[in-house]
């Protein structure tokens, strides 16, 4: 599996991303490639979020400053959805009558 | 074989492009996997709203559809990946520093759970796996007599839960170090080790020894007589009392080392010295032989103790 993509096998892999609209992603920093000696190096995480951000824009015609506001809240929202299952799991781990306590808090909360 | 793209998309053959778009753009509101993290049955709703609008958007293949030319097959988007299944990766550079906000409490055992296990995981992993997280580090400050500190003692420290907790000061601790106690810390998670306990000692000053590494050091007041004509003294250390030869001659200041009186701190080469610094004390009432002595030397004496005091004075 590759891992790492040049500009060239961006515009490549998603069809409807034009070198311009990539170019205007980066300067707005919706997404962060790093840079390599030949040019920006992205990675499998940032081609599907270049995806996101082509469903964001050319389907649901967000202009840049309503998906800067967009992203940032799914930024959010997936760094508290990891935090909530790392929770769980760590609960989860725990002894059953742990878990009959920690409802019992929730419920008088 | 898919559903009828019309059907997908919640409408009839008769509706207009307009429709067909506003339709579609609810449907990924409400069903692109991204926004929905939580939901695992958005992925397939949303291929197949997708591939339904990839039909119906343009005219000549919606036309060819309504014909019974094509059928929705065709219009299936290649498989791709979703932003959310790169959300628990490590190097997951878009992910926010805390979720918990800058002004939680540092001390939230939450986000400290948090803190750890991103520290643990090191590669990806799409995180099926069961958390085992180590218990969090638990800081307790404990004031020590010095005497304790530089010898060495067993102490007991009460957490605030009310249980007690053994604590062993080895010999020569310093003011401000740090001691860790292993696994006396909170509770692991899952099959994680308990946090260890970090405590930090501050030791009470003396009034009569001060500490310099691993040295001692004492001001020890000494008569006229002792300063002039030496002797035997007894000198305190942090072991006991012991004899100590001045020797004749001794002015204020001069320092007297006893050799391994000093602090044996644990994993030191040798022990510490202690230094003795002599002090030259006049009686509070000097007597008039005493007196009457000095008096007629006076003028006689040919030593300036302050000679070189003064030539230095006038050097850079």
């Amino acid at each position: 599996m590759i891992e790492h993509f040049s500009e060239e096998e961006v515009i490549t892999t998603i069809t409807r991303l034009s070198r311009d609209q990539l170019v205007r992603f980066i300067e707005a920093e919706f997404v962060r490639p790093d840079r390599g000696e030949t040019g920006y190096v992205f990675r499998r995480i940032d081609i599907a979020r270049l995806e996101l951000l082509c469903d964001l824009s050319f389907d649901l015609d967000l202009d840049e400053t309503a998906l800067g506001v967009v992203i940032s809240l799914i930024d959010q929202l997936h760094t508290a959805h990891q935090e909530r299952l790392a929770i769980e799991r760590a609960i989860q781990a725990l002894p059953a009558d742990v878990h009959a306590r920690i409802l019992e808090s929730l419920n008088a909360s | 074989m898919p559903d009828d793209p019309y059907k997908v998309l919640g409408l009839t053959k008769s509706a207009t492009a307009d429709e067909i778009k506003k339709a579609y753009r609810k449907l990924v509101r409400t069903s692109h996997p991204d926004l929905h993290p939580d939901d695992p049955a958005a992925e397939d709703r949303f291929k197949a709203i997708g591939a339904a609008y990839d039909l119906l958007k343009k005219p000549e293949t919606r036309a060819r559809y309504d014909a019974g030319e094509i059928d929705a097959q065709g219009a299936e988007r290649p498989p791709r990946q979703y932003y959310r299944d790169f959300a628990d990766t490590s190097d997951n550079a878009y992910r926010q520093r805390s979720g918990f906000g800058a002004d939680t409490d540092p001390a939230d055992i939450f986000a400290e759970i948090l803190r750890n296990r991103a520290r643990q995981s090191g590669g990806g992993g799409f995180g099926a796996q069961r958390a085992s997280v180590r218990g969090a580090d638990l800081r307790y400050s404990l004031e020590v007599p010095f005497l304790e500190a530089v010898l060495g003692t067993k102490t007991r420290i009460t957490l605030p839960d009310g249980q007690a907790l053994s604590v062993s000061i080895p010999k020569g601790t310093a003011d401000g170090q740090t001691l860790r106690l292993r696994g006396k810390g909170a509770p692991g998670f899952g099959q994680g080790p308990a946090g260890d306990a970090l405590i930090t000692v501050s030791v009470r000053p003396h009034p009569v020894f001060h500490c310099d590494g691993d040295d001692i050091l004492l001001t020890l007041p000494i008569t006229i007589e002792e300063a002039i004509l030496g002797g035997k003294v007894s000198a305190p250390t942090i072991h006991g009392p012991v004899d100590l030869t001045i020797p004749p001659g001794s002015s204020s200041g001069r320092i007297l080392r006893l050799r391994g009186r000093g602090v044996d701190r644990a994993g030191a080469k040798e022990k510490g010295d202690q230094k003795v610094e002599l002090k030259i004390v006049v009686p509070p009432e000097v007597d008039a032989d005493l007196r009457d002595f000095l008096a007629a030397r006076r003028g006689e004496n040919t030593f300036d103790p302050r000679i070189d005091l003064m030539k230095g004075a006038t050097h850079d």
